[in-house]
């Protein structure tokens, strides 16, 4: 750390809990100190609406406006997290285009089970997809305007261009046509991050403070670099550039091994990238120029013993990241207290010098 | 062109992705009359090899492995029907699916080309598959393996309950049982009892030939 860098946190060591969780977060994502990284859990993919969480809801917080927004203040409430965050899947995005999804319970979380009638050549001639018009995702909206507010952050969650596309036909299909059909590839991505954009900027309009992107099905473990660069990439540029005259930060998430990657996502200009637990955080900080996420072990945070928790959540703080959270989604049956570990250490048993 | 020029471009072709012409070079080999079963071996085996390399040398990535695969394919659709039922030494047979509750299975499918592509015989069961399913499917072919994958922690148990299963009917030893996936270790399959626990699918397939006691 250099010596003016050491100075600044010494400084900041005396502002500590000066800041609401809102500001810390938002300080973090535009490379601003803190006195400490926030612990968050963005929603999504990677959300923290685990069973013993959402056990007294009612109704399916997946599809329920009221459920959804009970359920993520009861995340924020029960387990340390330092933000609300909505939805709780991966569907909503691909909903629209004729695909079959079992909405889940408190016990599993909701999925694709049945992909679209229609081929990839159909889908790219349909007209847009209007967010504010589809069920689901004005329900997530509609959550997000009900619970914006001035301290805790509202993170708005939406699955990556490749995820969706691959929920939408058939993955094995999408990965053939990378190289098989390159331009329709390429144009079906375009028409599926069209709307993925018009979502974002949906939420930011009522008053999501951030938004995040998962996008695992594009990670490099599964894509590669080459196929990563030429259809990963330029659309999450787009995606950021169409936010950015909206000025809210946009954090994206990889699972799996995306040591292959790094340089490549670096250069989307997102404001924080988030890692799995296989990722080596010291070693991607040498190598990423952006903001660093993550990175708890999930098998960990379900299974392992609290002192393991507590040494995991040591490791990231000490490799530097900038903000805490798990390495990826968490498993349904992972206990409140188990959680609590994680984000307790961060708040209380985290010292900067 | 000789029977090792046409071997070599159909190698070539295979690892190119070029479907097309290798079923036209397969097409080919039956006009020279070479048997189906050297074509099989030299040529469309040995460029999934060459894949399967690629692949570890972090060369070609999933949908490479994908391309491949139905290159391979067309030309054994080609020359299959043309084998001699004494060409084939009995092949390792597997059954394979993703745990019930789990829908992903990009990786479990990466296992199964590469497991069909060095001629094992494979009952792919899907994804969210039934734990009784593995089970009864494993009977009714008379498999060699039993291989499970799950890429969440929420599935894992559902690995130990099939052995379980395989124990309580008494068959337990019938079987070979691997077990792969996002969450799964060596400490887990040996917690549960599993034969075989790989990082992989080319460590599956490797683990597998040495398992049956085959060539690898």
């Amino acid at each position: 750390m250099s010596e003016r860098k050491l100075l600044e946190r010494l400084d900041h060591t005396t502002m500590k809990n000066k800041y609401t969780e809102k500001e810390r977060l938002l300080r973090v994502l535009s490379g601003k100190l803190v006195d400490r990284p926030p612990v968050i859990c963005p929603g999504g993919m990677m959300n923290g609406a685990v069973t013993e969480v959402i056990e007294s809801l009612t109704e399916n917080h997946n599809v329920d406006l009221k459920a959804m927004i009970t359920a993520a203040k009861l995340v924020y409430d029960q387990t340390g997290f330092e933000n609300y965050g909505v939805p709780f899947c991966m569907t909503a995005e691909s909903e629209p285009l004729g695909i079959e999804v079992h909405f889940g319970d408190k016990y599993i979380e909701p999925r694709v089970t049945k992909y679209s009638k229609l081929p990839m050549e159909a889908v790219v001639k349909l007209e847009a997809i209007c967010p504010q018009k589809e069920p689901r995702m004005k329900t997530v909206i509609d959550a997000i305007e009900q619970l914006a507010n001035e301290d805790v952050p509202v993170i708005g969650n939406i699955t990556g261009h490749m995820s969706t596309a691959s929920s939408i036909v058939d993955p094995n299909i999408v990965f053939k046509y990378l190289l098989k059909k390159p331009d329709l590839s390429m144009e079906f991505m375009s028409y599926v991050n069209a709307y993925l954009i018009d979502y974002a900027i949906e939420m930011i309009k009522a008053g999501a403070d951030v938004i995040a992107i998962s996008d695992p099905t594009a990670t490099g473990e599964i894509l590669g670099k080459r196929i990563f660069e030429k259809y990963a990439v330029p659309f999450y540029q787009d995606f950021v550039n169409a936010i950015k005259p909206y000025g809210i930060p946009v954090i994206f998430h990889m699972c799996g091994n995306a040591k292959n990657v790094l340089e490549s996502i670096d250069k989307a200009g997102f404001n924080a990238l988030s890692f799995d637990s296989i990722v080596n955080m010291k070693q991607a900080k040498e190598v990423i120029t952006t903001q660093l996420m993550g990175n708890v072990n999930t098998q960990s945070l379900n299974f392992g013993t609290l002192e393991k928790i507590e040494a995991l959540t040591k490791v990231c703080l000490d490799s530097g990241v900038d903000i805490v959270s798990p390495a990826c989604g968490l498993g349904m049956s992972t206990s409140i207290r188990q959680i609590k570990s994680m984000t307790q250490y961060v708040k209380e048993g985290y010292s900067h010098v | 062109m000789s029977k090792n020029e046409l071997f070599d471009e159909i190698r070539e072709n295979l690892i190119e992705m070029e479907e097309d012409a290798v079923i036209e070079l397969c097409k080919k080999s039956l006009e020279m009359k070479i048997p189906a079963i050297e074509t099989i071996n030299e040529a469309l085996i040995k460029g999934m090899d060459e894949v399967s390399k690629l692949y570890e040398e972090e060369e070609y990535f999933l949908p490479e492995i994908l391309m491949c695969s139905d290159a391979m394919n067309g030309g054994l659709d080609v020359v299959k029907p043309h084998l001699n039922k004494s060409d084939m030494e009995d092949p390792i047979k597997v059954v394979i699916g993703v745990v019930e509750g789990d829908t992903h299975d990009i990786g479990k499918n990466l296992v199964k080309i590469l497991m069909e592509a060095s001629g094992m015989e494979v009952h792919d069961l899907g994804r969210d598959v039934p734990l009784d399913a593995f089970v009864n499917k494993a009977v009714e072919v008379s498999s060699d393996l039993i291989v499970m994958s799950t890429l969440m922690s929420t599935t894992m148990d559902g690995m130990g309950k099939v052995i379980s299963k395989l124990e309580a009917k008494g068959i337990r030893d019938q079987f070979k049982v691997f077990i792969g996936g996002g969450p799964i270790s060596q400490f887990y399959a040996d917690r549960i009892g599993a034969d075989v626990y790989t990082n992989d699918a080319s460590d599956a397939v490797r683990e597998a030939k040495k398992m049956m006691g085959r060539a690898s």
